[in-house]
């Protein structure tokens, strides 16, 4: 019964992924219509340009800026459900409405909070006399929206996960330790959250990968610009390939980022065994 | 415990969580707003005429290709939803109850392909539909569909279906029933709940793609997340129309949420237990 499973991976998923590593070893392009075996020529350009090297640095900000707000502000609302209003139960469900708003939604929502002339942020803080920072038009500031963007969308991935995990915790340890006088944060501190790391760790390896995607945010917010300033690397790989019509050299950028997911999620999968096995 | 509930650390714990209930929902708010702002009074402030509300924008929306573009994510995500569960389904059952020795293989496998970059799957799927003639199809965009919902399908099935009890299983194949009777007269049934929120994702997943859609889909086949874009023009942006697709967009998925405390759980991550 796995076979049918296998021939359309095989046929839907691997067949692509085989062409996405020849025509790394290209140097086709899709209007100059070269087509010449080049072994990893591609990859040596890749590793001597400026401009990729940028990429992922800027890749790498917003994913781990990204993550880290993620995390924490999925953590604490978990926490706080479970601990601080636990008997407003309905609550979990509004806290998982950003989650499943469509990426394209999510980023023009944004992008009108963001815009100056139309976002009520703006007029609201225009009645104190305060001016609002631009957002999209500098380099950090356009870097940031797209982490705020990210992080309304995905907290409730982290949420929902935590509280999974908080719900395997036994009470038992808690009020052992109440008993002994310790304080609720002291036994956050201490108990709760040594026992939430491996959640954690597996949660922000996932959103780690995701965000290592990101097309719909910065093609619809900040189009890579101000500049090349959140131009990240799949968003390169995009450019390089759709708009220069460097077909090759695009599939090369594509490859590079399967293989770093490809480590990722063998640490993924590896610790997902060990939880299962035990 | 009444007395710390009088605690000004509760109440610190309080306002975090209203601080973050804003967060989360003001951005919905203003979308809905928007939906029914007219063009006319865009950019004054929202105390300023709060009360200057309009249908315009449906109007506009249904003039536009809008709701051609959502019949064709209605019918591509719906249909390699239904694709990916005929196949993955009893790939996830072989995967949860065979004894293949090959599973850390299987789930690294099925992990990597959920995880692997798009632009990777689109380049090599866009040349190959340029020289057969299934650009701007609905049957290109439903099999490029299949690479987002059959990897989900198979991992999220196999973790409903691990739950099956194997007692269940022997217990039909000793009153005579073919393995695969067994699984579509007995597990499916028993695993229904998990099965169903794993479909539902399967849609989700699809029905929120923009990426795929956006390089192999043109005028005749494209699908709702991009045709938003037809809003956005270096002219003018149609904010209200904009909002209002945004929410119209967010609608399908909504009975998501009912499935989310238990079940998207196991599927998407399928690896925290506690």
């Amino acid at each position: 019964m796995l076979l049918p499973a296998v021939l359309a991976v095989g046929i839907f998923a691997i067949i692509p992924l085989i062409g996405m590593f020849a025509l790394s070893l290209t140097d086709f392009h899709l209007i100059k219509k070269w087509d010449q075996d080049i072994g990893f020529h591609n990859f040596v350009k890749l590793y001597n340009n400026k401009r990729f090297i940028a990429s992922v640095e800027v890749m790498l900000l917003l994913s781990v800026f990204g993550v880290f707000f993620q995390v924490v502000m999925g953590t604490l609302i978990a926490v706080g459900l479970e601990k601080i209003i636990p008997r407003w139960r309905f609550m979990r469900g509004i806290f998982v409405v950003p989650f499943v708003v469509p990426a394209v939604a999510v980023a023009l929502i944004w992008l009108s909070l963001l815009t100056p002339t139309l976002s009520p942020i703006n007029d609201f803080f225009e009645l104190f006399n305060i001016t609002v920072p631009p957002f999209l038009t500098t380099q950090y500031g356009a870097i940031t929206a797209i982490v705020i963007a990210d992080t309304w969308a995905s907290y409730p991935f982290v949420m929902l996960l935590i509280l999974a995990a908080l719900q395997g915790i036994s009470s038992d340890l808690d009020e052992a330790a109440a008993l002994d006088g310790a304080t609720k944060i002291q036994i956050f501190f201490k108990i709760t959250l040594p026992l939430l790391i491996p959640a954690l760790l597996m949660v922000a390896l996932f959103r780690f990968i995701e965000t290592l995607k990101h097309f719909p945010l910065i093609y619809i917010m900040t189009k890579g610009g101000p500049g090349r300033s959140t131009q990240a690397t799949n968003y390169f790989a995009y450019i390089q390939t759709f708009q220069n019509s460097n077909v090759s050299y695009g599939a090369a950028i594509a490859v590079f980022l399967f293989l770093f997911a490809a480590i990722i999620s063998f640490f993924v999968a590896r610790a997902n065994a060990r939880i299962n096995d035990a | 415990m009444p007395r710390q509930d009088r605690n000004p650390r509760r109440l610190l714990g309080i306002l975090m969580m209203l601080l973050f209930f804003g967060f989360a929902l003001l951005p919905i708010a203003w979308a809905l707003i928007l939906s029914f702002r007219p063009a006319s009074h865009l950019f004054e402030p929202i105390w300023q005429s709060p009360t200057m509300l309009t249908l315009e924008n449906f109007r506009s929306l249904l003039r536009s290709d809008f709701p051609h573009a959502l019949l064709n994510s209605l019918v591509t995500a719906g249909t390699s939803t239904v694709l990916a569960m005929l196949i993955g389904v009893p790939g996830g059952f072989a995967l949860a109850k065979g004894r293949s020795q090959k599973r850390f293989i299987a789930s690294w496998a099925l992990l990597l392909l959920r995880m692997a970059p798009p632009v990777g799957f689109v380049i090599p799927l866009f040349l190959i539909y340029l020289n057969i003639g299934l650009l701007d199809t609905w049957l290109g965009l439903i099999a490029a569909y299949m690479v987002l919902t059959l990897p989900l399908v198979v991992w999220s099935s196999w973790t409903s279906l691990a739950q099956i009890p194997d007692e269940l299983i022997e217990a039909s194949l000793l009153d005579g029933a073919s393995l695969f009777q067994s699984l579509v007269k007995v597990v499916i049934p028993a695993a229904r709940p998990g099965l169903i929120a794993t479909g539902v994702l399967a849609f989700l997943i699809a029905w929120n793609d923009f990426f795929f859609a956006l390089i192999i889909t043109r005028g005749n086949t494209v699908t709702a997340p991009v045709s938003v874009m037809n809003f956005v023009s270096y002219a003018s942006v149609d904010w209200g129309s904009i909002a209002l697709a945004s929410v119209v967009l967010t609608l399908p998925t909504l009975p998501v949420i009912i499935f989310a405390n238990k079940y998207i759980v196991q599927s998407m991550g399928g690896a925290v237990k506690g």
